[in-house]
């Protein structure tokens, strides 16, 4: 496969989202601008422009009429996928770390740091889609607290019944998606070794966690008990669960202040796909010159794209023998 | 491709106003479905240049959600607005291809990819090292070397190869001299100056070990048909085929000498015997020379 370089940022990807459909592919970094990008060859539809810090997370409507992120600006904002345009800015009192639309587009949430005093938070925005795409709520409908340990990112499970949250201590929490009463909260990975990704799968029973223990763990959204564990030999930045093929693929890689310490091959900046049933690791894609912050898969679980350190976005359209790779189990369960 | 065979070539765009005006573009359909495209440009050098296409259209049918294909339509806005359609070049490059299969023992297959390229270079690094004798410093194996018999190697330490060859038999000798420094050292036994003859024995003892003598050679015999025949079974370093002075034609016997003993004993018994140019060779280790 022949990956595509998207290289519209000058700084370290932050994250990066295809929308629901697949074709368009959204990617934010710490130098202020959204890009979007046509999948499939790598032209870019255009930017959003219009934050004042860095952005930290992107995530895009259901039905690919609105994007939001959420910035170093203290700001989350909301877009027209179409004209670049921004509809709405919502000011919050610190960095706003993950966005999220609900799986039916009408809530948003927004995980807010904890600094100066303010707790992290959970704040969920409602969301309107009429004529006027700048008719939004000015206050958020919930928010939740994290009095503990500050959430790092979230999530919705299924139908957008509860609100998935990863910790800054490598706990997982489930809260209740009405009343923002925490239902559970669970130690996954090592204490006090941050979760820096959840990703869910696409009918959202389960999710990936990536943390920085050097680990992704599949887990279940109703109870929160860990199906499987992918141990890594690095820290791990993000992951995602495929479509189509039973995959996971890891990014990582050395924390961007020992890169320098590291040589490109030792750093290892590499994707690792594990299979998702058997915990196998099953290969590695090199590519990146830094460590890879974010990785997300096309819907069709056709391509996967990486965003890294070194400001670059590839996008991966599998080929054969991606689709052909199979155990002797599943060749046997086809056979029969 | 199709598109551009419509349209006129971007060549003839340039003549157009031209006096000497091109033929036109001619476009005919064929039977099989194919189009042929006849149109004539002047190239570089001014020359006119008849160019013949055929053109074979296929229409890729896909299917999307229309909200994909109402996408596609969309302008684009941003840092983008007003660009052309098509990925631009400084934000959008492809890389290089990457050949990734799934399997469960990739990381055993990705080292000893890893560890091939060694071996490529290690090759490299032979090919590029010249081959050196050891006795006159030529460039060729110490085994071919024309005075192999006449000479000793130059810069061989005393008591090299061929000193540890006689140390069985000298070692009581040399043991007795080592303890009385002293004493009086025969001249072919002093450091440096390893006795010639003694030498010779000495080498030809090595050689003798692993050295076959084959007899009731064709007359008609090469020494590079020997060697095809004796390198099977192992790594022949000589190959002596005895020829008539006069005639150059071969006297009826040879000497062939492998590396390894071993070796030499598995070509002696398989050979023994082997039907040669209509001759039946007959091969048996070489006796010691008197």
């Amino acid at each position: 496969m022949r990956p595509i370089l998207l290289a519209g940022h000058e700084r370290a990807l932050t994250q990066i989202k295809f929308n629901s459909d697949g074709d368009l592919l959204f990617s934010v970094s710490k130098d202020k601008i959204v890009c979007a990008w046509w999948s499939a060859n790598g032209e870019r539809l255009g930017t959003y422009n219009g934050h004042q810090g860095a952005i930290w997370t992107v995530d895009v409507s259901p039905n690919t009429v609105l994007l939001a992120t959420g910035s170093a600006d203290n700001t989350v904002r909301l877009w027209n996928v179409k004209t670049g345009e921004c509809v709405k800015v919502w000011d919050f009192p610190t960095a706003v770390k993950r966005v999220e639309f609900s799986p039916d587009g009408s809530r948003l949430l927004a995980v807010t740091e904890k600094r100066m005093g303010f707790l992290g938070t959970i704040a969920v925005l409602d969301i309107s889609y009429g004529e006027n795409l700048e008719n939004q709520a000015d206050e958020p409908s919930l928010r939740i607290t994290c009095t503990e340990s500050k959430a790092t990112v979230a999530g919705w499970s299924y139908m957008g019944k509860y609100i998935i949250a990863g910790h800054e201590d490598g706990s997982v929490s489930q809260y209740d998606e009405k009343t923002g009463e925490q239902l559970e909260n669970v130690q996954v990975h090592e204490f006090d070794h941050q979760i820096n990704d959840i990703q869910f799968s696409q009918d959202r029973t389960h999710f990936i966690t990536a943390s920085k223990d050097k680990s992704a763990k599949l887990m279940s959204t109703r109870n929160l008990a860990i199906l499987k564990t992918y141990p890594a030999d690095t820290p791990l930045n993000s992951a995602t669960i495929t479509p189509k093929k039973d995959y996971v693929i890891l990014g990582g890689g050395q924390a961007a202040m020992d890169v320098t310490t590291t040589s490109a091959r030792q750093g290892k900046f590499e994707a690792r796909f594990y299979h998702k049933v058997f915990e196998d690791e099953i290969g590695r894609v090199r590519g990146h010159f830094g460590p890879l912050n974010t990785v997300d898969v096309h819907p069709a679980g056709t391509a996967y794209a990486s965003g890294g350190e070194d400001g670059y976005v590839r996008v991966h359209h599998f080929d054969k023998p991606y689709f052909d790779f199979m155990y002797e189990v599943e060749r046997e369960q086809l056979r029969k | 491709m199709s598109k551009l065979g419509n349209r006129a070539d971007w060549a003839d765009d340039e003549e157009f106003d031209d006096p000497s005006a091109l033929p036109a573009q001619q476009i005919t359909t064929n039977k099989d479905g194919t189009k042929t495209v006849v149109s004539y440009r002047f190239n570089d050098e001014g020359k006119k240049v008849k160019v013949t296409r055929r053109i074979k259209t296929t229409v890729v049918r896909e299917h999307v959600n229309p909200q994909v294909a109402e996408r596609r339509s969309w302008a684009k806005f941003g840092l983008e607005k007003g660009h052309a359609p098509g990925p631009s070049f400084d934000t959008t490059s492809v890389g290089e291809n990457i050949v990734f299969r799934p399997s469960i023992n990739w990381k055993i297959q990705a080292q000893e990819e890893e560890k091939n390229p060694e071996k490529g270079s290690m090759k490299d690094q032979l090919k590029d090292k010249k081959v050196k004798c050891r006795i006159c410093s030529g460039e060729h194996f110490t085994a071919r070397c024309p005075f192999k018999d006449t000479m000793a190697p130059v810069d061989e330490p005393a008591g090299g190869a061929g000193g540890l060859e006689g140390g069985a038999e000298d070692a009581p000798a040399a043991g007795g001299l080592g303890a009385t420094s002293g004493s009086y050292v025969p001249p072919h036994l002093r450091k440096g100056a390893a006795g010639g003859g003694e030498r010779m024995a000495g080498k030809f003892e090595k050689d003798d070990l692993a050295t076959l003598r084959v007899t009731n050679v064709s007359e008609l015999a090469e020494e590079g048909e020997l060697r095809d025949l004796f390198e099977r079974f192992g790594r022949v370093t000589r190959v002596f085929l005895a020829r008539d002075r006069e005639t150059q034609r071969a006297k009826g016997f040879a000497f062939i000498s492998f590396a390894d003993r071993s070796d030499a004993a598995r070509a002696c018994e398989k050979m023994d015997g082997f039907g040669y140019r209509h001759l039946i060779l007959r091969v048996e280790f070489a006796k010691r020379a008197t």
